[in-house]
């Protein structure tokens, strides 16, 4: 089966006047199968939103190919296009002195959809399934900011594109509003049978929607893997120590490595065991510091931590030759690491 | 054929409902056309303007609303589309871009000659200004707005890539009204004011639509005199040198990405 997007060796040099030169995005690699859920996750400015506008053909690559379902974007522009729709990031992508009903038909017809009478069964679909039938004939410029990315994610697949990319689409959405655009995305997903490729900050939405993850740091990709893989890599090495009263941050410092927070007025360490601190380590650390010790656990790690620990590792080997390495012996092989 | 039919009738269909929801402005705004009419003409004519002298001067003038609607369209809506992210979109279609900003130029000329039949009817019959509408004026005409555009795509190619563009189009378009020769004679300009004022957009097209429509000249004579020539030379520079800087701005905007909010 072909893939979804296939990305190869894409790069991206933003080049300025004065000499400082922006590479956004460097020798990327990557596939997105179809039908899948695929998050990029990264810093601001790691190149997240330049990567999709080049698959838009929207930002013109330094070198490399994107395909969608096999067209080049560069090349085939044209069948390109037509498989993709997206909503990009912090803009309001219809017109809002028109309705939603008037934006989708308009954005229909710029999309290539012909018939009318098509057209419209679609627009009422998506509006009656985004819950927005009823205020369609409302300018979208005065509805709440969830109902207008509702509207633009309409109008992102209003010519039914199989590949659909929302570069943050719960950006400013409240929760409720935030819930119903992630259902909706794995319902896109899992019964329409579209590829979806979003961006996002809220990590906790990427583990809970994504099949796969990219993290994306200074244009590169330090991994590349199912979401599911990426939480068992770190699952056995991340420890939570949980201490009474309020601990103050010099003696939090015995634990390298570790970050310290507040929960009901204990002091919660959390971070990862090695060879360096065991398990072991760390209760008798505790006690000759004194410290009342409730409790050490294995913490269920997050996307979040490894987001942060990825990115951190990326800053301290930044610089060195090969880039980025994991610790070969403390990991299961086959991380895919980008240098 | 079909396809450019359906974009053009989507243009105007978004056009107008947009206006429609601005109707308010666009309805000052016509009223405030007519009156900068008047009050220039009288300023001009030394507070006595006759329907004689007026009907040369208000052709010029709404030549010049043409020029103006075109060239604002064209950087002002560039600009606003990029920040809206509604360009991005329309860059996100399978269909050609000339495809869809011709489009966009023939529904926004249908909109501003709604806009010049309105003023111009009520401006001629308030102040009795006879403009005969004469066959031989229409070809003129045309290559006088191929022209407009041709100059407002330049701007738009141009606002792609320098965001001050837009400004500068504003300034423009206010000038114009005074170097266009709506009020003020060409000749009577000193020689490199006027050689300027010539060779902007829409100076030498008010100049032979007058000819031919106030002066009953005829095509032929008015081709003899070489002033339809150099029209016609004139809309030809305008349209490719405005298709071509479009082109280059939207690749410079592609390879900057400038198409979008940056
Ligand atoms: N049009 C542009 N011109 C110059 N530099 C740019 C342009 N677009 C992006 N950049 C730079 O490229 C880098 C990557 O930006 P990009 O917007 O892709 O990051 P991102 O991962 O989407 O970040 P964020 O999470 O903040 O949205 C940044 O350093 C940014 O400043
Ligand atoms: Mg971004």
């Amino acid at each position: 089966m072909k893939s979804a997007i296939e990305i190869r060796s894409l790069s991206k040099t933003f080049r300025s006047r004065g000499g400082n030169d922006v590479e956004a995005v460097s020798r990327l690699d990557l596939t997105v199968e179809p039908g899948q859920v695929f998050g990029f996750l990264g810093s601001n400015g790691a190149g997240k939103t330049t990567t999709l506008k080049m698959a838009c053909g929207l930002v013109m690559p330094t070198t490399g190919t994107v395909r969608l379902n096999g067209y080049d974007v560069g090349r085939q522009r044209g069948p390109a296009m037509r498989q993709i729709g997206a909503v990009l990031e912090g803009t309001r992508n219809v017109y809002w002195r028109m309705n939603a009903w008037q934006n989708l038909l308009y954005f229909g017809r710029i999309k290539g959809v012909s018939s009318t009478k098509l057209l419209k069964a679609r627009a009422e679909r998506l509006l009656r399934e985004l819950d927005l039938w009823e205020r369609r004939k409302d300018p979208v410029g005065e509805f709440s900011r969830g109902m207008q990315q509702k509207v633009a994610i309409a109008a992102a697949l209003i010519a039914d594109p199989p590949i659909v990319l929302l570069d943050e689409p719960a950006l400013g959405l409240d929760v409720q509003a935030s819930r119903t655009v992630q259902e909706w995305i794995i319902q896109l997903a899992k019964e329409r049978g579209k590829t979806v490729v979003l961006t996002t900050h809220q990590l906790d939405m990427a583990e809970s929607l994504c099949d796969r993850v990219a993290i994306m740091s200074h244009g590169r990709l330090l991994a590349h893997r199912s979401t599911g893989e990426l939480l068992d890599l770190f699952r056995r090495e991340f420890y939570q120590v949980r201490l009474r009263g309020v601990v103050e941050a010099e003696k939090t410092g015995a634990f390298p490595g570790f970050t310290a927070s507040r929960e009901n007025g204990h002091t919660v360490l959390a971070g990862e065991v090695g060879e360096e601190l065991s398990v072991f380590d760390l209760v008798e650390r505790a006690r000759a510091a004194g410290m009342d010790l409730i409790s050490v656990s294995p913490a269920e790690p997050n996307l979040e931590e490894i987001f942060v620990e990825l990115i951190e590792r990326a800053k301290e080997t930044a610089g060195q030759d090969g880039g980025l390495e994991l610790d070969a012996g403390a990991r299961p092989a086959g991380i895919e690491i980008r240098g | 054929m079909v396809v450019a039919g359906t974009v053009l009738l989507n243009e105007c269909q978004k056009r107008l409902i947009i206006m429609w929801s601005y109707r308010f402005n666009f309805m000052l705004e016509t009223f405030m056309i007519g009156f900068l009419f008047v009050g220039i003409s009288f300023f001009v004519s030394g507070g006595r303007p006759t329907p004689e002298q007026m009907a040369p001067a208000l052709l010029g003038y709404l030549t010049w609303f043409f020029a103006v609607f075109a060239i604002s369209d064209m950087s002002q809506g560039i600009r606003e589309e990029t920040q809206t992210g509604t360009l991005e979109q329309m860059y996100m279609s399978p269909l050609p871009s000339g495809l869809l900003l011709a489009g966009r130029s023939v529904a926004s000329l249908f909109i501003s000659s709604a806009m010049v039949i309105l003023i111009g009817g009520i401006l001629m019959l308030a102040l009795g200004i006879r403009i005969p509408v004469r066959i031989e004026g229409v070809p003129v005409f045309a290559l006088t707005i191929v022209g407009l555009y041709g100059f407002a795509f330049f701007m738009g190619g141009a606002t792609l890539v320098f965001k001050q563009v837009n400004a500068l189009s504003n300034l423009l378009t206010n000038m114009l009204l005074f170097l266009n020769g709506s009020f003020l004679t060409v000749e009577r300009m000193p020689g490199w004011l006027e050689g300027f004022a010539r060779s902007l957009p829409s100076t030498q097209g008010i100049d032979v639509l007058r000819r031919v429509v106030l002066d009953d000249l005829s095509l032929a004579s008015v081709w003899q005199d070489g002033s339809l020539v150099w029209l016609t030379v004139h809309t030809a520079v305008f349209l490719f040198a405005g298709w071509g800087v479009f082109l280059w701005g939207e690749r410079v905007a592609r390879r900057r990405g400038l198409l979008g909010q940056y």
